[in-house]
């Protein structure tokens, strides 16, 4: 039971910073899907990429992020995302309340 | 030697060896199952699908034209399984979601001498489809109007068709892992079928 909760509690820690850092991501440039998930990868934030599709679209429908279509050279059309003002704003808010965070902890664990 | 389909993933057509085809497929549906009563599923199904085509396109070279088994379970391990996908506001709704699937009656064409009704009849109620069979036949010939009933229960009741039809047919609740139960069991019957008509 114990090993749930640590399991649980792992997860909802991981999904908010997910969240944060897709956001992150894109507010220096739109991406498409395979890009965002070679950088959640490299940072070791994802193991499965199927974390990551539920998400996008949740902060789509939130009008976080828009996407477009556009023409690649390998294959068919990507699907690019890119951050929307409200998206902008949303990442600003949890900019500084994840330094407040982050403070906060350090504060705590230093003592 | 083996036989391949040819399928369409996000715009892009792949030849795929047939167990593939349905280890994929089952994926696929494990995956929909999941997303089930979720507003953007088809957005987060193109998501998913166009990824897949994407890591399919590089199992693809000139020397290697089939996908095979092992990359599709390769491609699995990289997008992972629907429960290590790890989205909480999803874990308590889902319980609910699947368990309200109740039995519903269909015609079974998976077992059926006419049209399916008996068979389905016998899901159902969770008997042999031989005793609604025998009812019919004796309706038929001792009062007549057998064959009537027969004709108005084909038209009216519709065929199991999909895969959670014919779950929910059988009365079981459909959820992800008895939809991949399923799926398999359905391949290895065309299996079956395929060298049952070779040694013929």
């Amino acid at each position: 039971m114990s090993e749930m909760n640590l399991e649980n509690v792992k997860a909802q820690m991981r999904k908010g910073v997910l969240e944060f850092c897709i956001l992150s991501i894109l507010s220096r440039g739109d991406a498409y899907a395979s890009d965002i998930i070679k950088r959640l990868k490299e940072s070791k934030l994802i193991v499965v990429e199927g974390t990551l599709y539920p998400l996008l679209s949740r902060q789509k429908n939130a009008g976080l992020l828009s996407y477009r279509w556009e023409e690649s050279t390998q294959g068919p059309p990507r699907k690019y995302y890119a951050l929307t003002d409200k998206g902008n704003e949303f990442l600003k808010e949890l900019n500084s309340s994840w330094s407040e965070l982050v403070e906060a902890v350090k504060s705590i664990y230093n003592k | 030697m083996k036989k391949t389909l040819t399928i369409n993933v996000a715009g892009s057509v792949f030849n795929i060896d047939e167990d593939a085809y349905y280890r994929l497929k089952e994926y696929l549906e494990k995956i929909k199952v999941h997303f089930s009563g979720e507003k953007e599923i088809d957005d987060i199904m193109t998501d998913i699908e166009s990824r897949i085509a994407e890591l399919l396109r590089e199992k693809i070279n000139s020397g290697k034209q089939v996908i095979i088994l092992q990359d599709i379970e390769e491609i699995i391990k990289i997008m992972g399984e629907p429960h290590d996908f790890g989205d909480f506001d999803k874990e308590e709704k889902k319980k609910t979601y699947y368990h309200s699937a109740s039995r519903h009656i269909y015609r079974d064409p998976d077992n059926r001498i006419l049209g399916g009704v008996c068979g389905g009849l016998g899901a159902y109620m969770g008997i042999d489809p031989i005793i609604p069979r025998i009812i019919f036949i004796v309706a038929f010939f001792g009062f007549g109007f057998g064959l009537l009933i027969y004709l108005i229960l084909w038209i009216i009741i519709p065929e199991a068709k999909t895969t959670a039809q014919k779950i929910e047919m059988r009365g079981d609740p459909v959820n992800v892992s008895n939809i991949g139960s399923f799926v398999k069991e359905e391949f290895e019957n065309i299996k079956d079928n395929i060298k049952g008509k070779k040694k013929t």
